[in-house]
């Protein structure tokens, strides 16, 4: 749609337009004030620092692994909100809600209730390890966290695909299985990459729910938004500026890239 | 169906990883520490490791604040030294320590000081500036930080709280929220420990307080009562004690000497933490000031914080 911005009635694009663009900017100028706050020299000396990297790694490893986990769960239970009508399926729905509603610190404070208790309590015991005190916990709070988000954006990506496609599979004699992964699955697959990104984006962001649950140990469960926060603490601004600078350019990546696979989808 | 093999093999692998680090023979502890000693921690846990090789120190750094409900819920930790002593005291009351002794268990203090911002704009030399009209005080939330109960602590024994209370113009929950308020220059001064302060070498001016009014704050550690290697958690209790574990504490600006006068409410009683707050400031000079000699002499034991931090513009490591 071109409207002429001189038109009749044209200042109402003309105002929205500039909505757009005053807000962007102050988004850069955020980014930007903070590097220019950090300065060249130092930008180059923690940039070259192996601990950033180590960090960074951390967090996209991590992140990988809690999505891949929430992709294997929120596919298929995607799948079953979108399609099938099986009882309390409106409960089910409220509940796999809760996860994006709570905040993610109570996801953590909930996950304590579980770890202490049977069985866990006795493999913990048996093998001398604390359950969650390590990189595990920190999968453990991004899938919990994720997994919820996940599925519900599988849902979306499941509805806006016509069921006219799987009746006709099913009428020319295909299983529901086959019908899942040989029509489903690849119409869905813009969908699904789009929401696979949000989701790792929000567990590379997950923060509070580790503050509560794992707590940091360097170099093994300090991801970046925890490390930025314990950086804060100890007075070290020049990790701070210089972490949220890669966490800026990481999320502008994730954002991009999602915009190109999932150009089509209306997901986002 | 290769997608599923793929997914399948992945999780097998990962399963192995996970059996495998669980199998490790090496006994961690885990150590239940206030974020703000960090720094120092992280040194101990060097040190520690180095010589008892087969003792892994696993620290969950998170605010003092959230430990106490941790540990209440998981019962699990062997060590514990929270930021402040109040903490450690609601763990006492709780059950979760058994022998606290407040003579014997506490190997670093923390100094209050005042910062202001780098030149000192408005000229604060004493406790009693604070008082002044249109000086902008930073306090701390007595709610949610133990400093905040100094500050009226330390301003009520001046006989000057209601007007400091006037002055206020931020009211932070944690300590660092000063320090930066100072660092970015949005309060004119405040009064912080001086491990705190010793974090903003380059942007804050540190000036020591008069030693009537200068607070002594007690960071105890302890072991825990679920301890699982309490043998292990007990050596490194005490090497933190040692000597040697209070040399590093000093490094990083905590008074160690556990000799220091402190009267009933834990203010100074004389001047032997003089020669520590002459380091302090000269420790600030020498940050902003390339020529500024690192000696023994001039800044003690901070010289390696002071060439830290001179590395960088911006505070790093």
């Amino acid at each position: 749609m071109n409207m002429a911005l001189g038109s009749r009635g044209g200042w109402w694009p003309a105002l929205c337009v500039g909505t757009a663009v005053t807000i962007v900017a102050v988004y850069l100028l955020l980014v930007a004030s903070n590097w220019i706050y950090l300065g060249w020299h130092d930008t180059l000396y923690f940039f070259s620092k192996s601990r950033m990297w180590e960090r960074f790694w951390l967090t996209v490893w991590t992140s990988t692994v809690s999505t891949s986990f929430s992709l294997l769960i929120g596919i298929p239970s995607g799948y079953a909100l979108s399609r099938f009508r099986f009882p309390c399926h409106h409960l089910v729905a409220s509940v796999i809600d809760l996860p994006i509603v709570v905040s993610p610190a109570v996801v953590g404070a909930f996950l304590f209730g579980v770890t202490t208790r049977f069985p866990f309590d006795w493999i913990s015991e048996y093998y001398g390890v604390y359950i969650g005190r390590n990189v595990y916990g920190v999968l453990l709070v991004q899938f919990t966290v994720t997994a919820a988000f996940c599925a519900r954006l599988m849902k979306a990506s499941f509805d806006m695909i016509p069921t006219r496609f799987e009746s006709v599979s099913r009428s020319l004699g295909a299983s529901p299985m086959r019908t899942f992964f040989k029509v489903v699955l690849p119409m869905a697959k813009n969908g699904i990459i789009a929401s696979m990104i949000v989701v790792w984006a929000r567990a590379a962001a997950e923060w509070e729910g580790l503050m509560l649950f794992v707590g940091a140990t360097e170099g093994k469960t300090d991801i970046m938004p925890f490390a930025i926060y314990l950086d804060w603490n100890g007075g070290m601004m020049g990790w701070v500026t210089s972490m949220s600078i890669v966490c800026i350019l990481m999320a502008v990546s994730a954002i991009t890239a999602m915009r190109m696979i999932g150009g089509r989808s209306s997901v986002w | 169906m290769k997608k599923i093999n793929t997914m399948v093999v992945f999780l097998v692998i990962f399963s192995f990883f996970l059996v495998a680090q669980t199998y490790g023979t090496e006994k961690s502890l885990l150590f239940h520490a206030g974020l703000g000693q960090r720094m120092a921690l992280n040194e101990i846990k060097e040190v520690f490791e180095k010589r008892y090789p087969d003792t892994k120190v696993n620290f969950s750094y998170k605010g003092s604040g959230y430990f106490i409900a941790d540990i209440t819920r998981s019962e699990q930790g062997d060590l514990f030294m929270p930021g402040e002593e109040f903490y450690l005291l609601q763990a006492v009351e709780r059950g979760f320590l058994t022998d606290y002794n407040p003579k014997t268990d506490v190997p670093a203090y923390f100094v209050t000081v005042i910062i202001t911002p780098k030149g000192n704009p408005k000229n604060i030399k004493a406790i009693e500036d604070f008082a002044k009209p249109g000086i902008r005080v930073g306090l701390g939330n007595p709610k949610s930080c133990a400093i905040g109960i100094w500050h009226e602590k330390t301003f009520k024994k001046a006989g000057i709280w209601e007007k400091v209370k006037a002055n206020a113009t931020l009211s932070a929950k944690c300590i660092p929220e000063l320090g930066n308020a100072t660092q970015h220059k949005a309060i004119d001064g405040t009064i912080v420990w001086a491990t705190t302060a010793v974090l903003y070498l380059r942007d804050v001016d540190i000036i020591p307080i008069e030693y009537r009014y200068r607070g002594i704050i007690r960071l105890p550690v302890g072991v825990l009562k679920f301890a699982r290697y309490r043998e292990e958690a007990q050596k490194l209790m005490d090497f933190i004690l040692s000597e040697e574990g209070r040399g590093i504490f000093q490094k990083h600006a905590y008074a160690v000497n556990p000799g220091i006068p402190i009267g009933k409410e834990g203010f100074c009683l004389d001047g032997t933490t003089d020669k520590f707050m002459e380091y302090l400031v000269n420790a600030a000079k020498a940050v902003k000031d390339e020529s500024f000699p690192v000696t023994k002499e001039t800044v003690g034991d901070l010289a390696e914080e002071v060439l830290r931090q001179r590395k960088t513009e911006r505070a790093g490591d």
